[in-house]
Order: structure tokens, then C-alpha cells, then sequence
């Protein structure tokens, strides 16, 4: 009756048209909803921001609501006209992210999911997404050793997850798990691989939102444990067609710190001359026949390179006078070779984006075009892509929808030896084997060099043009979605996905060249077709009872992952014109396939209360190919909660708090080996003997292989103040994984090996703990019409530990596992897991330093049994100068303290300036490159670091921090020593962006909607407490001879149409 | 709307078709170990495994042999750092330049040896009919062959001291987590003579190349017998094997040629190494023997002869064996390095197609005849005499020995001259308690971690137990080999 009544009362208001425009501050048309309030009344506006309005009732109320944007409530009163301008604000609780199976707003989700806005890094040159999310999010480490061209960065959520080398997060795009990570067999060859993700077109993104907690994301099981980066690709908006176009042009002409700058010539010769001369003293002969066999050690060396030495006294610290060879057509007196002039050049990088987008009711499309080339320092290495994408949503009819996401891109990549490689890497060749003596000509004749230098270098301006490689990537994904509408409150889903990486790799080595010179040269062609088949139906259940809104999802999955291989190998070739396997004398070939499948049902159900309270809860069963048939099924789950406490009656007073939210949550995920057959015992057919097959045992398979499982608690409070002013979280995690998947040292006595040919065998080994606290924080200090400046700081405390190691039932202690970083194969460095430890300790022995009485390196005894056990007292601890009385001990950890990132946007109108700053304070990084430029004693003829030769001990310069040089080839620098340990402390300017959008007055008479330019700098700045090389390591905390970054100076345009 | 229903059951369709066995994946170029021995011709695969295994460079394929030459005094080096060189500077440590790869490679080899002799047992104790006899003497008689190799690399000499540590003695097939501990010296040769005597009556007694027969397990029982001094027995093999005629010397005129070919009348053990299979390429035993640049700009130089073994073999110009021999980076007169391995001073190879494809001789007839003349020596001076002229005449302008005359260091030289390059030098030295002096002033070499001259007194005559295995196997550093 009394609903009757209202209903009759509105009814006798009179009824009328009201009609406007929705405009941003700045006279942007907004496409936002109008409703009636308390009604579901109402229409959205269209592109040019206008809405009409019938039936209006006299009393109404307006509500104008835009994601991104204050609502605004305006009473009706009898206008006929409503024009509404909104402003900016609210926008991290009415936000709507993009999270695990569907979508969540901000406010009411109950997990741990930060969500980066693509624009905050659209600008950035790189040729992957993952380095735009450096510094934005807390619990987030981005990890970019390389400055190859194509390289692709490293990812930690939240500390070290694993012991298994998969601890990279699972990347979801467009609702679907996609395969990541290096493809294709160029690194059987040559240490540069091809990334997976790099066909992923930054521009094409719409969101990135990073899953962190249990609750986010145990939803996907079995692959979620290390975290999930889930990414839409942009959709088109309802309106008339948008064509974006964005040129930008990246130079790189400097790297971005000094790394291990070679001493000049000048003292080389001086050092190597030390070097012959110590040796010969050592051995017992006096000063002058050292003297005269130094300089014929020198002389024999460097004559066939046109230069002769001289000294004037026979000590061991004489000036070496170099002179020139008078008897070739050049003499080359106070002439030197730059090397660095001849491998480096100024990188380019060049990227075209085109988009054209829009929609109507029914149809929305986007659709892309771009083309990326990118040039690194290093010449010859060279990346480029072509990608291309529609995204295209149609509606069937009033139930039913069809979405086809179908992207294509090609990539090409060129490049060199990134690991310690001395035959082509050529940092390290600049660095420690090309003499400036050195010359790729022969002074006498003039024709080029081609026998291997002294040093072990080989003439690259020579041997560049007698190979080639590159890697070619073709993807194909069509992802498509189908939408049913069944009830209101009921839908399906059904998302089919094909994903496709054909990855061609070729490797010619001329006649000439030293790979291929027993073989008369050789050529290679590999394919490698790594093919992921998912299919995903979920079935979505919505409703809300008065304040109560209920939210239900239950599903089936199933994937298929499928590697292909085909080499063939031509050897003998018929002529260095043609580069063919068909041309080739000699042939062979391989080809088979691996892979894994998994199958899994998933459910999940959410409530919330009145937006006040939220309740969420989710359940997933995988099972999957890579564990033994009993062990093969893992349950995860996670149940979380969620309370807006500023929408509580005792809050409403305390106007200034304008949000206060505490959530809460815990879950279990897991993690499966890397390995696809760790639980059987295979003998492998590859090992032919006098054109026979043969096989051999290789690995033995451990049946109760089972899941990595990570329990994870996370709590955290946000508040916002001042109405949005001041905004922030705290956050606590703690996550305990266990039955933990380590490829772990195994007796070699056993003759097992694992695929690698390592003495290793996977076994669950033990537990580890990460818990931290993640702090957010952001601050507008200006919020005027015309200025705006914000400053927004994250910072992540996370604490890594070995907290248990399993050991039999006849073992008294656990036994520590040793292992070895696995960057570039060149076991750079030494970790050890121990109870109680760091997951990232490094183990060695410990250097005291130099002893500034004689030059000679010290090392802590540390012996475990017999502390006080030493050759002698040094600073208070048992010492000794041979590091084999010595023993490995930890060294500390290359976890830091603390990271995170410091990011701040200043506008004035339409200049913008970002700068975001990335930096880390505590932790050690451990330099596997330094030996090899500061090594004290004699190994062949190579050069050493100006740092080395400043700093050396000598009888003048007792306080040198380095070792005296010696002639004795020492193996104390190649040792895993604290020799290499270096403080990991940083803060880099990692960008600078300098952004100007012209007038729209100006732009609309050149028939464009908006015309930006911009300037953007990367690596700019970076202070540091490591000087030698740059700081910025790879994910374990360790440097080797990868190609540094550079600085890169951007320049941009970005036009609508 | 009818469309759509199709495509929904065209998606269901594929989601439940194929749910059988969709979780049990499999790579297609490994089988599961536990049916992969069933019939002979599965043994015939492994066996050629085996072998292939054996080839590696941490094995036969190079180290083993460059490891009995350079320490053996016989080789030089000019430069250091060009590769391989703390084989000749004795630079070991327990972590750096420990070599390792001899450890492990020759324990996946055994791995391989006791896998398949477990397999042949199980199925011979199910009752099979299938003959696997051969299979099970090959496996036996290289697992013998390879304890021998890894004690005289991490033991001391059986007749020093048999009782300190030898290597762990597995014959059975292991859990990845067994941590094994050492065993004796003694013990290694009690299995090493068990296995032998094992295999002999299983082995067929016709060539086979590029696998064991029943003369190659006579030829390991001579040379086991002689580290035991057991020279009665040694004898009766090498006598056996000379005497059976199935193998016979090169002749003066054939000897150089015999490197250019496979499977020569002298091979009683020789391992296959072909293109695309085990050739090593540039890092070939070949390849580290010849002359710096020769063929190839990667050729370093590695290795030469020592003027030692230069003054040996001058002690006759016409000597054949210089006919492998070519000069060095050093002079075009110094004829330094060695092409046994290169088929011949112009890279021809042993086969088709590849200097550096060359197979691996592991036992000969001459190094019978001369074990044989060491083993006769004390008891039968004709007979001794008579075997080792039979190789000395390789020198046409010696004098031959004579009962009067000849002495062990006769045999030894002669052992020398023969089969350089062939990794016997060093352990005939350290045997035989005689000492071994290195060519360090021909490169101006500082000798920091050994003394010019050595003896099998100076701990670094055995390797050490790497860090490595210390590292996975903790208990096993305790039996550390002394000093290290």
C-alpha cells in the first residue's frame, strides 16, 4: 500500500525531458552513467558526452558517474538542462581492476592485486612490458641484467617463492595462461635466447594488474604460487573510430654506468711486464735476466703487432717504452687501436605504433599495427617485431556474446655471446682480451688478421662477416571468448585458446671461421613449435538480496602444452656465398617433442555486505602430467575478507578519513618442477655409435615427487585522507612453502645426471619462508586547476629464509644444498641453502683483504671444528694466505633490506614531467665478471681494470685494497671468495619523461583530436655504492659478463585522429 | 542461437574426448628405463651407448690420454693458459682444476655397466632363453677397465700402498640419494680381477670393432696384472693374445699408414669416434696435439712433445714413429707435435670427411708385446727379449736387445717411443716408482705448484675428491685424498 502510494505520488509529479553534456575539467567530453538516483533509471552518455533523458520526475536526483571520477549528485529542480563538469578523484575504490577469472572493484576485492596504469610507462623504449613495471609496485622486483636488444627482464613477487628455478610469475592474457620464458635452441649454441613475452606489444595493453596473495590468486593453483601478472589487451569504446598513431626514436649512445674500464695502455704493459719479470724473480733468477726475459716475453708477443719495448733500469716497476716497428707499412709508434670504437656504436631504437578503435552498441574492435626495431650498443645485435592485433567483441544477441582476440607477430633477433664467452662476447673481449696493440690488420702486409690474438680474442672486424645467427619468432594467438547470458543473475563463460611460437633459429659458421674450420663450414636450421591448447568454461552466478550481494564461479580447465623440435645441420659447404643446409656435403638431423598437460575443476564464491563487509573464498584441484600418478592431484584454496570501516556509523564524523579498509586473507598454492618428467627413470636414444643408435640411463626418476606448496597470510590496511589527498597501504605477508623443488647435488658416483649433464636430481628438499611488510604511499601536493605534483613512494621489507630442510631418517642434521647461480652457465657464483639461512646466502671463503706488509692475500680459516685454527692473527680472527686451509663459510645475502621504487608527476597544463626512481639499500651483489679484469697473478695475456691498477698493492701504494700482482698464475681471484662481494646499494633514475599535449585548438585545425610530443630518459642517473660496474644485477643478486644498459635518450610523437 | 549451440558442443567435445591418458606425457626421444632392456638387440643399443659414453672428452675422447702424457713428463707446454694446462702444472685443488669430469663420467659409465648387468641377470634369473652372455662379458669387462682408470687416478699405486683409499666400489644401480664412500685400493682390484675373470668365458673370441672381445679382456687383465705385479699372470695373458694371431704388428713400412685407417690389424680395443657422433671437433685430442694453427686458427698449440721424448726418439733419425710427428709453432725443425690423432701430418683423419673424427686406440698389440717383455723380464729374459725387439726394430739403426743387455728402462723408453700420445706414460712411471722430470725451461714454465722432477711421494700424482661431490656427498670429505 505504502509503495503504491509513492508510486502514485511520483506519478502525479509531472514527468519531463532533461538533457546535457558530461565534460572533464579541461572541456573533454566524458562517457559516464546518469541514473536517477535510487532508482535503475537511467542512460549513459555517448561520445561527444551528451545524454537525454525522458520521464524525468520534477524531485529527481542525477547521479553523474564515470570510472576515474568524483560522482556528482544534482537535483533536478525543473531544469530542463543538465551540464555537468567532473572532476578527477576516487578513483582507487571505485576502480575496477582486472583480476584472477573476471573483474573486481578496488574497494570491495578481498586479495592482495596491484594494478599498474600502462600509461605511467607508455613512453618507455623497451621492447617488453615487464621493464615498465620497475618501481611501481611494492613486493614487485624487476630484474634487467642484459642491454642486449631483446633481452628480457627477470620478475620476483615477493622474494624467492621457489628453489626451482621457475620462480617467475605466471602470465595470464586475456583470461588465459600463456607460455613465457626463453623459447627456441639458440642457447645450446650461443647465450642469447629468444623471450616468449617479447612478441607481447606494450602498446596493445589496456591493464596490468599483479596478483600477490593467496586469495588473488589460488584461483590458478598449481602455477600461482610465485604470483600472477595478469594483462588485458585494449578493447574498442563505443563512438567513432579513434586512430592513434605514436613514432618514437630512442638513442643510446653511452652505457649507463662506467663498467670495469680498462686501464690505458700504457700501464697494461706496465702490468704484464710486472708480471714476466715477478715470475722469473720468483723462480730464483736475478733482476737484470728477469728484466731481458720480460721484454722478450713482451717482445714475442707484441712484435707480430708492431710494437718493440724498451726500458731504462732492470727493476720490477720500470716504465715500458713503446715503440713502433719500423719494418711493416705502418709503424705504429703512439698509435693504439679503440676497440671500443669498433664494437659499440650508438644504439637505435625505433618503434610505430598504429591503432584504430571503436564500437558501437553491439560491435566493439581494436586493432593494431606496429613495428619495433631496436638496435643494441653492441654491433650486430639487432631486434625487431612486427606485431599485429584485433581484438573484436560482437554481440549475437541480447544473451549472447563472441569475443576473438587474434594477435600475430613476428620477431627477428641478432646477437652475440652474453655469458663468458671469449670468442664472442664482445664486452668482455673490450674489456679483457683486446689489447689496444691489438689490431685487426697486420702492420706488415696490411691484410687482415686472422689468427687468434694472445689473449684468446679473436679479430671480430674479421670474424663478423664469416657468421651469422638469428632467432625468428612467429606467434600466433586466437583467443576466443564466448559469453552466455543465461538468467540475469546467471552466465557461462567459455574461453578457447590457441597459442602458437614457431621459433626458427640459424647458425652459419663460414670455411673460415674457428667454429666451423674441421668441418668446412656449417649451417644449422632449428624450429621449434612450442603450441599451448587451453580450454576454460566457468559458470558465473550473481545476485543480490537487498545489501546483501552474493557471487558464485565454478569451472573446468584443461591445457595442452606441446614443444616441437627439428634441427638439420649441413656441414662441408658448397660455397661461403650460399648459407643453406642445402648446399651442404655433410647432413644431420633431429626432431622429437616434450610437453606437459594439466587438467582442473576450480570454484569460487564471494559476498559482500552492504559494501562494508566482504567475504571471499576460492578452491581449485589440478592435475597435472609432470608428477607420478599417485602424487598427480594438488588442492589450493583461500578464503579472505575484507572491512570498510570508514562506511561504519561511528566513522561518519571523522570527515578528513575518506577510506579505511582493513582486509585480511590466507591460501594455499603451489608450484609444479620445471622439469616435465622428474618422476620417471628414462633412458635416452641420442647417443649414436658407429652409425648405430645407442641409449643410455640418464636420469632417475623419483616417484613421490610432489607439489610445491606455499601457504600464504596476508593482512593490510588502506586509508586514504583528506579526501584522496594522502592514500596509502600497509601490507603483511607471510608465506611458508614447502615439499619445496630443488634440482639438488647428487653423489656423481651415482652416474646420474640430469638433463643438463649435471650430477642433480629433483627432489622436494625443504622449506622456506618470505614474509615482509610492503608499504604504499602517494601524496598530491598540488591539486590546482592548472598545477598538479604528486609523489607516490613504495617500499618493500621482505625477509627470505631456509626454514627447514628434509633429511633422512639416518641423518642428525640437515644437510646444506650447494648451488650455483644458472645465469649463463658460467657458475658465477655460490649460494648455499642452510636452516635458518637466507635463500639467497652467498658461500665462500671469507677475504680479509690485502696484508699491507707484504701485498698478500688474507683469508679467514673460518673452520667449523677448530675455530681458532690458523696460519697466523689477522685483525683478531685466524688467518691465512692460502685460501685452501681456508673454508667456505656464508657470506651474507644478496636479498636487500629494502626496494622499491619513488615515483612523482609534475603538470602545469599540458606539460607533464614523471621521474621514477627504482632503488635498493642493503643485500651484497656478488660480481662474477671483476675476477676476470682484477686478477692478481698470470693467466694468459689479458687486461686488467684501471680500478686494479689504481688500487693494487704495490711498495708505494701499501694501503692498495687489491692483491700485489704476481707472475704466478694464482687461483685465488677465480675462487668463490667475499673477494667479489660488493655492497648492492643503488638509486636510479631509471625514467624521465617530458610529455607536451598541444593546444586542442591548434591540433583541431590540423584535423587531429590530440597531438602529444615527448622527450624520455632512461638510466639517466644512478648513484651507487658499487662503482666497477652497474649496479642494477640480475635476480640472484649476481653480475657476469652480460651486456650492460645503456642511458637511452627518447624523442616521441603521439597523434589522434 | 543455433550456431551457437553448435560451436558450445564442438568446445565440450574437445574438452571431454580426450581425458584417457591425457595426463601421462611422454618425451619421444627417451624411453622408460624399466622395458628398455627386453631382447639382445636392446643390449646391442645400450652397448653402443656405453661406448658412445666413453668417447667423452672428460674420458677417452681426450683427458684420460692427455692426462697420462702430459704428466707423464713426455709432453711440454709452451705458454700457459692456452687450455688443459694444469694437467702439466699439477695446479689441482679441491675446488679449481680438479678434473672432475674423469669422476663422474667414468661413474655414468659404470652406471651404464651396472644397469645393463643387472638387467641381463633379472632377466636370466626370469628363465629367458635369449643368449645375453656377450653383453653381460662386454659390460663386466669395461666396468673393470674403468675402476682400473679411476684408481690410478684418485689411488695410490696397489703396490705403494693398497690399503689407503681406492674409489667407491658400486656395481649395482644406485638411488639418486646414495652418498657412497671409498673403498680400498685393494678392494678396487679384488672387483676389478673378479669382473675380469667374470667376463672372459662370456666374450666372443672374434674381432669386433669398436667393442670388447675376449682378447681385449686378456689385454686389461695384462695390464691389471702388471699394477699388481702379478707378472706370472700378466704374462699368460699377453702371451695368449700374441699368440692367438687374431691380431698382428705393423710392419716397418705400414706403421704410419696404420693411423689413417680404422680398425687396424693392431687394434684390440679401439673406440669408435665419428662426424656428427662423437667428434670433438675443435676440442679433439687430435686437435690439442697438433701444431698451433695448423687447419684451423682455433688450433692453440696446446700441447708438445717434451725434448726429452724428442732425445728418445732421436736416439735414431729413421726411427718410424717420426713419421706421425710434424714441427712445432717453435721451429720448422723441432718436430714437437703429434698427428697419431689426425690420421696423419696432413690432417687426413682415419675416415671420411674429418681430420678430427678419429677413433680412440685404447689397447694395441705393441703395448701387448711390451707388457709381455715386462712381465717376463725377472723370469724369462729370451722371452722378454724377444717381445720387446719386436717393437724396438721400429728404430731400424738400434742395435736390438739383448738377454745381456736389457733392463726395464729398455722396455719403458721403448713403451715411450711407442705409444706417445697414447696416455700410458705416466701411469707406467708412477707404477714403477720412477721419477718423472718435466720439460718446464722449454717455455719458461713456473713450476709454483709441482718441483721440476716428482715422484709418486708428491700428493698431487693423485687427483683430489672435487668439492663438488664433497658438496652432495659430505661424508666422503673426510677421506679426502692426504694433503689436499
Amino acid at each position: 500500500m505504502c509503495s503504491l502510494l509513492m508510486w502514485l505520488t511520483t506519478f502525479a509529479q509531472s514527468q519531463r525531458r532533461v538533457a546535457g553534456t558530461v565534460r572533464a575539467k579541461d572541456g573533454s567530453a566524458v562517457i559516464a552513467s546518469v541514473k536517477l538516483k535510487g532508482t535503475n533509471q537511467g542512460t549513459s552518455t555517448n561520445d561527444q558526452g551528451a545524454y537525454t533523458l525522458n520521464d524525468v520526475p520534477a524531485n529527481a536526483v542525477l547521479v553523474f558517474t564515470s570510472v576515474g571520477y568524483k560522482s556528482v549528485e544534482i537535483p533536478v529542480e525543473g531544469k530542463a538542462t543538465i551540464d555537468v563538469s567532473l572532476e578527477p578523484g576516487d578513483q582507487t575504490l571505485d576502480e575496477v581492476m582486472v583480476v584472477a577469472y573476471g573483474t573486481a572493484k578496488k574497494g570491495t576485492y578481498t586479495g592482495s592485486a596491484a594494478v599498474v596504469n600502462p600509461s605511467d610507462f607508455k613512453n618507455t623504449p623497451s621492447t617488453t612490458v615487464e621493464n615498465g613495471l620497475n618501481g611501481r609496485v611494492a613486493g614487485l622486483q624487476v630484474t634487467n641484467s642484459s642491454g642486449q636488444a631483446g633481452a628480457m627482464p627477470s620478475i620476483r613477487i615477493r622474494g624467492i617463492g621457489s628453489m626451482n628455478a621457475s620462480n617467475e610469475p605466471l602470465y595470464v592474457i586475456d583470461g588465459v595462461p600463456v607460455v613465457s620464458g626463453d623459447g627456441g635452441q639458440m642457447s645450446d649454441y650461443i647465450y642469447t635466447a629468444n623471450n616468449v613475452m617479447s612478441t607481447l606489444n606494450p602498446e596493445d595493453i589496456e591493464s596490468i594488474t599483479v596478483l600477490k596473495d593467496a586469495a588473488a590468486s589460488a584461483l590458478y593453483g598449481s602455477r600461482a604460487a610465485n604470483g600472477v601478472i595478469i594483462i588485458n589487451t585494449k578493447k574498442g569504446k563505443i563512438g567513432k573510430p579513434v586512430i592513434n598513431l605514436k613514432s618514437a626514436i630512442g638513442l643510446t649512445p653511452s652505457w649507463a654506468t662506467d663498467n670495469y674500464k680498462p686501464a690505458g695502455v700504457q700501464e697494461q704493459v706496465n702490468m704484464l711486464y710486472e708480471v714476466y719479470h715477478d715470475y722469473r724473480t720468483a723462480n730464483g733468477d736475478d733482476e737484470f735476466t728477469a728484466n731481458a726475459n720480460a721484454l722478450d716475453m713482451l717482445n714475442s708477443r707484441f712484435n707480430q703487432h708492431g710494437y718493440y719495448f724498451e726500458t731504462n733500469g732492470t727493476g720490477l716497476y720500470e716504465n715500458v717504452m713503446i715503440k713502433g716497428m719500423t719494418d711493416g707499412i705502418e709503424n705504429r709508434e703512439g698509435k693504439y687501436y679503440d676497440w671500443d670504437k669498433a664494437l659499440f656504436r650508438t644504439g637505435i631504437y625505433q618503434t610505430n605504433d598504429l591503432s584504430v578503435s571503436g564500437g558501437t552498441e553491439n560491435t566493439n574492435y581494436y586493432s593494431s599495427l606496429s613495428y619495433t626495431k631496436d638496435q643494441s650498443r653492441i654491433k650486430i645485435n639487432d631486434y625487431d617485431r612486427i606485431s599485429g592485433r584485433i581484438n573484436l567483441a560482437q554481440k549475437i544477441n541480447k544473451h549472447v556474446e563472441l569475443i576473438s582476440n587474434v594477435s600475430l607477430s613476428h620477431n627477428d633477433q641478432t646477437g652475440f655471446n652474453d655469458t663468458r664467452n671469449t670468442s664472442t662476447n664482445f664486452f668482455l673481449q673490450s674489456r679483457n682480451l683486446l689489447w689496444p696493440l691489438y689490431w685487426p690488420t697486420d702492420y706488415k702486409t696490411g691484410e687482415l688478421w686472422t689468427s687468434r690474438y694472445g689473449s684468446y680474442a679473436y679479430n671480430p672486424e674479421y670474424y663478423n662477416n664469416e657468421w651469422e645467427n638469428s632467432s625468428k619468432t612467429l606467434r600466433v594467438s586466437a583467443n576466443e571468448t564466448l559469453n552466455v547470458q543465461i538468467l540475469p543473475e546467471l552466465s557461462v563463460k567459455s574461453v578457447f585458446s590457441f597459442d602458437n611460437s614457431e621459433i626458427k633459429d640459424h647458425l652459419y659458421y663460414s670455411a673460415n671461421h674457428f667454429e666451423a674450420s674441421t668441418t668446412n663450414g656449417s649451417v644449422s636450421e632449428m624450429s621449434t613449435a612450442i603450441k599451448k591448447i587451453i580450454s576454460s568454461t566457468t559458470i558465473n552466478y550473481n545476485k543480490t538480496f537487498g545489501l546483501h550481494d552474493l557471487s558464485l564461479l565454478a569451472g573446468f580447465e584443461a591445457e595442452k602444452n606441446q614443444t616441437d623440435f627439428q634441427r638439420a645441420t649441413g656441414t662441408d659447404l658448397a660455397s661461403s656465398a650460399i648459407h643453406t643446409v642445402a648446399t651442404a656435403g655433410t647432413l644431420s638431423a633431429n626432431a622429437y617433442n616434450w610437453g606437459y598437460n594439466m587438467m582442473s575443476v576450480l570454484s569460487r564464491a564471494e559476498y559482500s555486505y552492504g559494501q562494508k563487509y566482504n567475504l571471499s573464498a576460492s578452491y581449485r584441484r589440478d592435475g597435472s602430467s609432470r608428477l607420478g600418478p599417485d602424487t598427480r592431484w594438488g588442492d589450493f584454496w583461500s578464503v579472505g575478507g575484507g572491512w570498510q570501516i570508514n562506511r561504519e556509523t561511528f566513522m561518519q564524523n571523522l570527515n578528513y578519513i575518506s577510506n579505511l579498509r582493513l582486509r585480511a586473507s590466507y591460501g594455499v598454492n603451489g608450484t609444479l618442477p620445471i622439469d616435465n618428467y622428474g618422476w620417471r627413470t628414462l633412458t635416452i636414444y641420442n647417443n649414436k655409435y658407429q652409425q648405430k643408435p645407442g641409449g643410455t640411463v640418464s636420469t632417475i626418476g623419483d616417484p613421490n615427487l610432489t607439489w610445491e606448496t606455499s601457504y600464504t597470510t596476508n593482512l593490510a590496511l588502506e586509508f586514504g585522507l583528506f579526501n584522496q589527498r594522502l592514500t596509502g597501504t600497509v601490507e603483511y605477508f607471510n608465506r611458508d612453502s614447502k615439499n619445496l623443488l630443488q634440482n639438488v647435488p647428487i653423489s656423481a658416483v651415482t652416474g646420474f645426471t640430469d638433463p643438463n649433464g649435471n650430477n642433480t636430481t629433483l627432489m622436494n628438499v625443504g622449506e622456506i619462508n618470505n614474509h615482509g611488510i610492503e608499504v604504499e604511499l602517494g601524496y598530491d601536493i598540488i591539486r590546482s586547476d592548472d598545477w598538479k605534483w604528486n609523489v607516490s613512494l613504495n617500499a618493500s621489507f621482505i625477509k627470505s629464509k631456509v626454514t627447514k630442510l628434509y633429511k633422512n631418517s639416518t641423518e642428525v642434521n640437515a644437510k646444506d644444498i650447494v648451488w650455483n647461480d644458472p645465469t649463463g652457465g658460467d657458475a658465477r657464483a655460490q649460494f648455499v641453502y642452510r636452516e635458518g639461512g637466507s635463500t639467497l646466502s652467498f658461500y665462500g671463503y671469507e677475504w680479509a683483504g690485502v696484508n699491507p706488509e707484504n701485498g698478500k692475500t688474507v683469508y679467514y680459516v673460518n673452520d667449523p671444528v677448530h675455530p681458532e685454527q690458523g696460519d697466523f692473527e689477522y685483525k683478531g680472527k685466524p688467518a691465512t694466505y692460502d685460501y685452501t686451509k681456508a673454508n667456505y663459510t656464508i657470506l651474507g645475502s644478496a636479498l636487500p633490506t629494502v626496494y622499491g621504487g619513488l615515483n612523482t608527476n609534475v603538470s602545469y597544463k599540458s606539460i607533464t614531467l614523471g621521474l621514477n626512481f627504482i632503488y635498493k639499500i642493503g643485500g651484497y651483489l656478488y660480481d662474477g665478471a671483476y675476477k676476470d679484469v682484477a686478477d692478481d697473478g698470470y693467466y694468459w695475456e689479458r687486461i686488467r681494470s684501471q680500478d686494479y691498477y689504481d688500487n693494487m698493492w704495490t711498495p708505494s701504494n701499501t694501503n692498495g685494497s687489491l692483491p700485489r700482482l704476481e707472475g704466478v698464475d694464482l687461483t685465488d681471484a677465480i675462487q668463490f671468495s667475499s673477494r667479489q662481494m660488493h655492497s648492492a646499494t643503488f638509486l636510479r633514475l631509471k625514467n624521465i619523461n617530458l610529455a607536451y599535449q598541444l593546444p586542442s585548438n591548434l591540433v583541431n585545425k590540423a584535423g587531429l583530436s590530440k597531438a602529444s610530443v615527448y622527450f624520455n630518459g632512461t638510466n639517466l642517473l644512478t648513484f651507487s655504492k658499487y662503482k666497477n660496474a652497474d649496479p642494477e644485477v640480475n635476480q640472484y643478486g649476481t653480475r657476469g659478463w652480460e651486456t650492460p644498459i645503456g642511458k637511452i635518450y627518447t624523442f616521441g610523437v603521439e597523434l589522434s585522429f | 542461437m543455433k550456431t551457437i549451440n553448435k560451436i558450445y558442443a564442438v568446445v565440450l567435445l574437445l574438452l571431454f574426448s580426450s581425458c584417457k591418458d591425457f595426463l601421462d606425457v611422454q618425451p619421444t626421444d627417451s624411453g622408460d628405463s624399466s622395458t628398455s632392456l627386453k631382447t639382445p638387440e636392446d643390449a646391442q643399443v645400450l652397448m653402443n651407448g656405453l661406448m658412445r659414453e666413453m668417447t667423452s672428452s672428460n674420458y677417452y675422447g681426450r683427458n684420460f690420454v692427455m692426462y697420462g702424457d702430459a704428466k707423464g713428463g713426455d709432453l711440454t707446454i709452451l705458454q700457459q693458459g692456452r687450455g688443459l694446462d694444469p694437467l702439466y702444472n699439477f695446479n689441482h685443488t679441491v675446488t679449481t682444476n680438479n678434473y672432475s669430469g674423469f669422476w663422474s663420467t667414468i661413474y655414468t659409465c659404470i652406471l651404464q655397466t651396472n644397469s645393463l648387468i643387472e638387467n641381463i641377470e633379472a632377466l636370466e634369473n626370469a628363465g629367458s632363453t635369449e643368449d645375453f652372455s656377450a653383453y653381460k662379458g662386454q659390460a663386466l669387462t669395461a666396468r673393470a677397465l674403468m675402476y682400473y682408470d679411476l684408481v690410478r687416478l684418485y689411488g695410490k699405486s696397489y703396490n705403494d700402498d693398497k690399503t689407503s683409499f681406492g674409489v667407491p666400489n658400486v656395481t649395482t644401480v644406485l638411488q639418486s640419494t646414495a652418498q657412497p664412500l671409498r673403498a680400498t685400493v685393494e678392494e678396487n682390484y679384488n672387483q676389478i680381477v673378479n669382473d675380469l675373470t667374470a667376463a672372459a668365458d662370456l666374450l666372443p673370441k672374434s674381432k669386433s670393432d669398436g667393442f670388447i672381445n675376449y682378447y681385449a679382456n686378456l689385454a686389461i687383465q695384462a695390464r691389471v696384472y702388471l699394477s699388481m705385479e702379478e707378472y706370472d699372470k700378466a704374462l699368460a695373458a699377453a702371451d695368449e693374445i700374441i699368440k692367438s694371431n687374431v691380431y698382428t704388428l705393423y710392419s716397418n713400412e705400414n706403421w704410419v699408414d696404420s693411423w689413417k685407417a680404422q680398425y687396424g690389424s693392431e687394434s684390440i680395443f679401439e673406440l669408435g669416434v665419428f662426424p656428427n657422433e662423437a667428434d670433438l671437433g675443435t676440442a679433439s685430442l687430435g686437435f690439442y696435439l697438433r701444431r698451433k694453427g695448423h687447419g684451423s686458427t682455433a688450433a692453440a698449440g696446446w700441447f708438445m712433445a717434451s725434448d726429452y721424448y724428442l732425445d728418445r726418439l732421436g736416439q735414431d733419425p729413421e726411427d718410424v714413429r717420426w713419421g706421425v710427428m710434424s714441427y712445432d709453432e717453435t721451429s720448422k725443425t723441432r718436430l714437437g707435435s703429434c698427428y697419431k690423432y689426425n690420421g696423419s701430418v696432413n690432417l687426413e683423419g682415419d675416415k671420411e670427411g674429418s681430420s678430427t673424427a678419429v677413433n680412440i686406440k685404447v689397447i694395441r698389440l705393441s703395448e701387448v708385446y711390451l707388457i709381455a717383455a715386462e712381465a717376463a723380464l725377472n723370469t724369462d729374459k729370451a722371452l722378454a727379449t724377444e717381445y720387446l725387439n719386436a717393437i724396438r726394430k721400429r728404430s731400424p739403426n738400434l742395435a736390438p736387445a739383448t738377454t745381456a743387455n736389457i733392463t726395464l728402462d729398455m722396455i719403458l723408453d721403448e713403451k715411450s717411443k711407442e705409444l706417445f700420445g697414447e696416455g700410458q706414460r705416466f701411469f707406467d712411471l708412477i707404477r714403477l716408482n720412477k721419477s718423472i722430470t718435466f720439460n718446464d725451461d722449454f717455455g719458461g714454465i713456473p713450476t709454483t705448484y709441482r718441483k721440476k722432477t716428482i715422484d709418486r711421494a708428491f700428493y698431487k700424482t693423485i687427483l683430489p675428491i672435487s668439492q663438488d661431490e664433497i658438496n652432495a656427498n659430505p661424508a666422503i670429505g673426510a677421506q679426502q685424498n692426504p694433503d689436499y
